[in-house]
């Protein structure tokens, strides 16, 4: 389905380094590690939402999608349109760091502007509320050409480090560096801001709002503070997916399926503890890119099954997990008040 | 002219869809996201009736509805019965398994293709230039829709088991108390959703193609009919599929008037769905909890923005206490 999962066809489209299809093990593991940090990103986001604060979020493809296209706007040069290419908006040439920013602010505040109406609302009705945010916001991804030039997409994006000569090999890895340093000093945030007073009041309000509230705190205001930082988090995911695929279209990898899918990877890593979502984006993550791999060496009936069998295996494994496991695979850590 | 067509024929596969879910919704008390896939299965089941055994899809869609309501009890029986008192959350995630589960399993049986009912040719019947009738796809799809409402209101108002659906989707532990078998109800419930499930799909499938997505791709369109009729209430089902169905294609002319795309219009259904939920959350047709405060969130806009009368009053106090 829609997770970036064939580097083949996404490269061979965007026309961007097209030697990356052979140049060896090492630059498709790297693209392994670089996409799996994409999906941590997007499940710690999801983590602070719904682990933490109890706030479930079916919309996290959109908040994605809006973090991606902020930044292709951002970093691009201009392009002008041609024959077969309508054009998009950009040609700001900025900054990473600057569309890191601005992304996440993006991402962020429209968050919080989803979470206003949306927040109060029982874990159900948010759910759909939240998909169907998202399921708009595609949709005009897709019509509003002039900025998003429609279902083609925006490509080429540059790469985050241009060499001469082109190396497939050396990108994967700037990419790896680029995506494990923001995920270290994202953890270190994380850390503190979850252990801190502010991350124990989320919990409260998990566990029980109305006693939250009856301790005089503004429970309304910590879980639209916890749903906008959320969010940015998973505009930076979006950022960190533009700048390492160089290819962004809004049909297939902002599909609600990338949402089920963080949900999968928050679930079988464990709600509530940091290192679990990312256990899970890097298990999860795993499945898919090993169906990849193994495409070629699959027999012949199952080629083109091998995708839809791995969906269907995510499937069983959330029926499995939810009904046997539910606090998933590292659970999270118990406090006892002395 | 056109589109009030079309928005009435997409009403009905929405009602159908919708009393479905929201019979479900309202017995197990969670949002049933497998539902869209649920019928595309009813829709794969009738094509295979009517393409591989080249019977009538009539007989396509009666096989298809006795099959999902088997379907629906075994998911009951193997996945959701496990999940009872869990809260909403986990019943939500297992639908997400199902329906991944269902969709995928097509495309690997059926492949992606899209498939066309085999149904007799009956041209269209033109009315006005650049709009035809067409019995099968307007007719027979209202038709339809008319005839399971009607169903539904006689199962639910006439029947022992209608009562009793009733009776549990209002309050469980009473209905318990007065000796209403709830396994039963819980089962017969799952039936009906899901059979009615597979008639909205064999609809789908023949004012349009059968493919692997067709059902997912109007859940969020059912979702939206439930929510803004109101939750478990069949009849607000029946009003909000009416109000989801109609604002989508009549928004089409005022679109296209504003100089906008047509396909804007799936995110009309959405923004009505947005104005219900933030104006009244139980729906139109829905009944108010006791402690409703309608303009619940604008106060509390007001007050983290300081700007309603003696909130900062209300701040001071709360953080002295």
């Amino acid at each position: 389905m829609g997770v970036p999962a064939r580097p083949r066809t996404r490269n061979e489209r965007a026309g961007a380094d097209r030697t990356a299809i052979d140049t060896g093990i090492l630059t498709n593991v790297g693209f392994y590690v670089y996409v799996s940090i994409v999906f941590a990103l997007l499940a710690l986001g999801f983590n602070l939402q719904w682990g933490y604060t109890g706030l479930f979020n079916a919309g996290i493809a959109g908040f994605f999608l809006i973090g991606a296209y902020t930044t292709a706007i951002a970093i691009t040069p201009p392009t002008p349109p041609s024959i077969g290419y309508p054009g998009h908006l950009g040609g700001f040439s900025l900054p990473l760091w600057l569309a890191a920013i601005l992304s996440m602010a993006a991402a962020g505040s429209v968050a919080a502007l989803v979470a206003l109406p949306t927040v109060r609302l029982r874990a159900d009705y948010l759910a759909i509320a939240t998909l169907a945010f998202a399921e708009v916001l595609r949709v005009v991804a897709i019509n509003w050409e002039s900025v998003t030039a429609g279902t083609i997409g925006i490509f080429p994006i540059p790469q985050p480090v241009e060499f001469n000569p082109p190396s497939a090999f050396l990108n994967a890895m700037v990419k790896v560096a680029i995506g494990a340093g923001v995920l270290l000093i994202l953890l270190v945030v994380l850390l503190f801001m979850t252990e801190s007073p502010w991350g124990r009041v989320l919990r409260a309000v998990r566990e029980d709002e109305e006693a939250t509230m009856a301790l005089g705190k503004n429970t309304f205001l910590y879980k639209l503070q916890a749903f906008a930082i959320g969010g940015a988090l998973m505009g930076l995911a979006g950022w960190l997916f533009t700048i390492t695929i160089n290819y962004i279209e809004p049909s297939g990898s902002f599909a609600p399926a990338i949402t089920f899918s963080v949900w999968v990877m928050v679930i079988v890593g464990g709600a509530g503890n940091l290192r679990g979502a990312i256990v899970g984006a890097f298990a999860i993550y795993g499945l898919e890119w090993l169906s990849v791999q193994l495409k070629d060496y699959a027999p012949r009936e199952l080629k083109d099954t091998i995708f839809y069998i791995r969906l269907m295996i995510v499937g069983t494994l959330l029926i499995v997990l939810i009904i046997y496991r539910p606090e998933g695979i590292l659970r999270e850590k118990k406090r006892i008040l002395r | 002219m056109q589109y009030t067509l079309a928005g009435f024929r997409l009403s009905s596969i929405v009602i159908v869809a919708a009393i479905g879910l929201t019979v479900i919704y309202g017995i197990r008390g969670f949002a049933n996201f497998a539902y869209g896939d649920l019928m595309t299965l009813g829709a794969y089941v009738a094509l295979f009736v009517n393409m591989n055994m080249a019977l009538s899809l009539v007989w396509g869609a009666i096989v298809s509805f006795v099959v999902l309501a088997l379907v629906g009890i075994l998911l009951e029986v193997l996945i959701f019965a496990r999940l009872e008192g869990r809260g909403p959350v986990p019943p939500i995630v297992a639908s997400v398994g199902v329906g991944l589960i269902v969709q995928n399993g097509i495309r690997a049986v059926a492949t992606t293709q899209q498939w066309i009912f085999r149904v007799p040719f009956i041209p269209e019947i033109p009315i006005v230039p650049g709009l035809g009738f067409h019995w099968i796809r307007d007719l027979g799809t209202v038709a339809v829709g008319l005839a399971f409402m009607i169903s539904v209101h006689i199962l639910l108002t006439y029947t022992n088991l209608g009562k009793a659906m009733r009776a549990t989707a209002d309050n469980l532990e009473l209905a318990k108390a007065t000796g209403i078998d709830t396994k039963l109800v819980t089962y017969a419930a799952w039936a009906v959703s899901c059979s009615f499930a597979s008639t909205a799909g064999v609809l789908l499938g023949l004012i349009g193609v059968v493919s692997p997505v067709i059902g997912f791709n109007v859940l969020l369109l059912v979702f939206a009919a439930v929510i803004v009729g109101g939750i478990g209430s069949p009849y607000g089902a029946v009003l909000g599929g009416l109000v989801i169905g109609l604002s989508q294609e009549m928004s089409v002319p005022l679109l296209l008037g504003l100089g906008a795309s047509s396909a804007y219009k799936v995110a009309i259904p959405f923004i009505v769905m947005i104005a219900v939920l933030i104006l009244r959350p139980w729906g139109i047709a829905g009944r108010p909890p006791p402690f409703a405060r309608r303009v619940f969130f604008i106060e509390k806009i007001l007050d983290a923005i300081g700007g309603r009368p003696g909130a900062a009053q209300d701040a001071e106090r709360e953080s002295g206490g």
